[in-house]
């Protein structure tokens, strides 16, 4: 489980170099083949006992953040979302920008705002990067137009639960490193695709079928749990604790009945915690797996997250276990699984 | 052909769960095609072998609009999401069909305002579906969470009209048996396919063609009619007026040369057609046209009243002057 050191590592989408970097080093020795391809995915493959059918387990790289879009005259950084973050989430929080310089996004002080502007959320051209620069020119010597930007939550566990930024998708890579390195051959040749740029548009997917060409993908996220004491529970997506997340659709794409049906089935048949990811909101690159080449029958393993897309995600650590091992079992089925 | 209207769209058959429709029609072709496979994300392609050495696929998607159980209360009542463009308004008060159960859509208000309120901007978040179970342990054993359910709704004829859900897109479907049944020796081959999840992202489109690598592609699809009370006044689309040939909609702008020739033949052969230019919505034309290095590709609609809703309407002599125009195309040559 490599949860806190994959969610320290900053990885905002299009700058994935240093979650590849890491991941690749601790599972290079433990496959059979490994290569970063153009868009930068990291693809590694594992030769199945078999190998009449190819699966891929997928999970993305990236995370959301900010990019700093100006240098301003005082010394503050203008910024824009990259992926899907809310004003909501951003004021009050320490940033670092490119991994090595510290800023906060500052927002006016209580007592300067009018008492109807306390309840709504600041547009973004109202937040600034604070970096302590006095000067445009002293800020431009610390960062340029373009640097990355993200959330710098140190990772934590309480009471088997984890905190950290980055449960999405880190999660899933982590699963998938933990599946690399078990040393074990299945039926079916297995590829780990770690792929980058998902939450921008699910990019880095869109290639990845071309070079495999898999009947069948798993894809591993990190999703939303929405068990808010705010909202009566059957509009929850999922609840943490109740176990690895099946979807049955998302947005954009029906999740493959066969694949559906049979993760279902192996969840059943070895008693393994599970939950259905009971919102359709939101995607993932199973849509992309779907719609690409000749189309892969493609299925969504997740481990429930609470606010992600904010600095502070919170996973249960049992509910990362289950997938693990579902995943697993999923493996052991070979040829039997979505047959 | 009424007949294999009213089998195609009164079969169940949501995006993601095709399989009733497909089995359906494979039996209705049986005899009629060389061969046929399910591919990868289970679109159903079948060919009939030409001479001429050139493939034209034709496509119709085989799924329909729907609802998913998304949750189930203590109560027994399901929480449902849509699946593709569902309007919410169809729903109130009408029937939704799941493979064991069927349900009745209403809506939520503790109070008359709140009633109102919901009624008069309704949305699945405050509706639910009733069938009739007696707690969530007994809903679970009929219709489980990630069920998928259709409009409850029967097909008539009225006059020359034809009147049912899933006209989009079976209305489709039955046009291309009907071409595999009369094109008994084709110039060209000619390829069906009954493609997967049209309605939530042109999914199976987006591959169907990846395969058997056509030279031309035709999506057979319906499009919104604008013949009735103070319907879309900036579209032309009239039912009984034959076949549209789509121009343009919002997702794809069909192939100049496809579109000439076909009025090139309507006019020859004297089949009705009209025009068509959409200003919203789109059909699978627009991912088949994408697949490898670029297949042309256009649409030829049919005029249909009330698209998305339990009764679709279409003028019956539109489907038939429709499969006389593909027919003569595929025989005729790219």
């Amino acid at each position: 489980m490599y949860l806190k050191e994959l969610t320290e590592l900053d990885g905002v989408s299009g700058n994935e170099r240093l979650v590849r970097e890491f991941i690749s080093e601790k599972i290079k020795d433990k496959v059979d083949d490994i290569k970063t391809d153009v868009l930068g995915n990291l693809i590694a493959f594992k030769r199945g006992t078999k190998g009449r059918r190819k699966i891929v387990l997928a999970a993305h790289m990236d995370e959301v953040g900010f990019m700093v879009t100006n240098v301003e005259d005082d010394g503050t950084l203008s910024f824009a979302p990259v992926g899907g973050v809310e004003t909501q989430v951003m004021p009050g929080k320490i940033v670092r920008i490119n991994g090595k310089i510290f800023g906060a996004i500052g927002y006016k002080a209580i007592h300067l705002q009018e008492k109807e502007q306390i309840l709504k959320p600041p547009s973004i051209d109202q937040l600034r990067i604070y970096i302590g620069a006095k000067s445009k020119e002293e800020a431009s010597k610390l960062v340029k137009i373009g640097d990355y930007v993200s959330f710098t939550t140190a990772y934590s566990e309480e009471n088997n639960r984890a905190v950290g930024k980055a449960f999405d998708d880190r999660a899933g890579c982590s699963v998938l490193m933990d599946i690399a390195q078990m040393n074990e051959r299945y039926e079916d040749d297995l590829y780990f695709a770690f792929v980058v740029q998902e939450e921008v548009g699910l990019r880095g997917s869109a290639v990845v079928v071309e070079q495999i060409h898999p009947d069948i993908a798993i894809v591993i996220e990190g999703t939303t749990a929405g068990d808010d004491p705010e909202l009566p529970e059957y509009q929850w997506a999922t609840h943490l604790g109740d176990g690895p997340a099946i979807t049955f659709m998302h947005r954009g794409y029906v999740v493959n009945k066969k694949v559906y049906e049979s993760i279902l089935a192996v969840a059943q048949k070895h008693s393994i915690p599970h939950q259905a990811k009971r919102r359709t909101a939101g995607g993932t690159d199973a849509a992309r797996f779907a719609r690409t080449g000749a189309g892969t029958a493609a299925g969504v393993v997740s481990v429930p997250s609470r606010y992600i897309h904010s600095p502070v995600s919170m996973i249960d650590l049992n509910d990362y276990g289950n997938t693990v091992l579902l995943i697993r079992k999923i493996l052991e089925e070979g040829e039997a699984f979505a047959r | 052909m009424i007949d294999l209207i009213k089998k195609l769209t009164e079969a169940y058959g949501p995006s993601g769960r095709e399989e009733e429709v497909h089995s359906l029609l494979l039996r209705e072709l049986e005899g009629h095609v060389d061969g046929y496979k399910f591919d990868n994300v289970g679109n159903l392609l079948v060919w009939k072998t030409g001479s001429s050495g050139k493939k034209i696929l034709f496509d119709a998607h085989a799924d329909e609009i729907g609802l998913v159980v998304t949750n189930i209360d203590d109560r027994g009542f399901l929480r449902v999401e849509s699946v593709g463009g569902v309007p919410p308004h169809a729903y109130v008060g009408h029937r939704v069909r799941f493979p064991n159960a069927v349900g009745v859509v209403y809506v939520e208000g503790e109070t008359e305002e709140e009633r109102k309120k919901n009624f008069t901007n309704l949305n699945l978040d405050n509706m639910f579906v009733d069938i009739g179970a007696r707690n969530r342990d007994e809903a679970t054993k009929i219709v489980p969470i990630g069920s998928f359910g259709v409009y409850d709704s029967y097909f008539y004829t009225n006059g020359d009209l034809l009147v049912s859900k899933a006209m989009d897109d079976r209305v489709g479907c039955a046009i291309i048996v009907e071409i595999f049944k009369r094109a008994k020796k084709p110039l060209n081959t000619i390829i069906g396919s009954f493609t997967v999840q049209e309605e939530v992202g042109l999914i199976g489109a987006s591959v169907a063609a990846y395969s058997l690598v056509p030279d031309i592609c035709i999506a057979i699809d319906v499009t919104d009619s604008s013949d009735y009370p103070k319907s879309f006044k900036r579209h032309s689309m009239t039912l009984r007026k034959g076949p549209a040939i789509k121009v343009k909609d919002r997702a794809s702008i069909s192939n100049r040369e496809i579109v000439e020739r076909l009025v090139q033949i309507a006019e020859q052969e004297k089949i009705p057609y009209q025009m068509e230019v959409l200003t919203f919505g789109g059909t699978n034309a627009a991912a088949l046209q994408r697949t490898r290095a670029g297949i042309p590709s256009a649409t030829v609609s049919i005029p249909t009243r009330y698209v998305h809703s339990p009764s679709e309407i279409v003028s019956l002599e539109d489907v038939q002057n429709a499969v006389e125009l593909l027919l003569n195309y595929a025989g005729k040559g790219v």
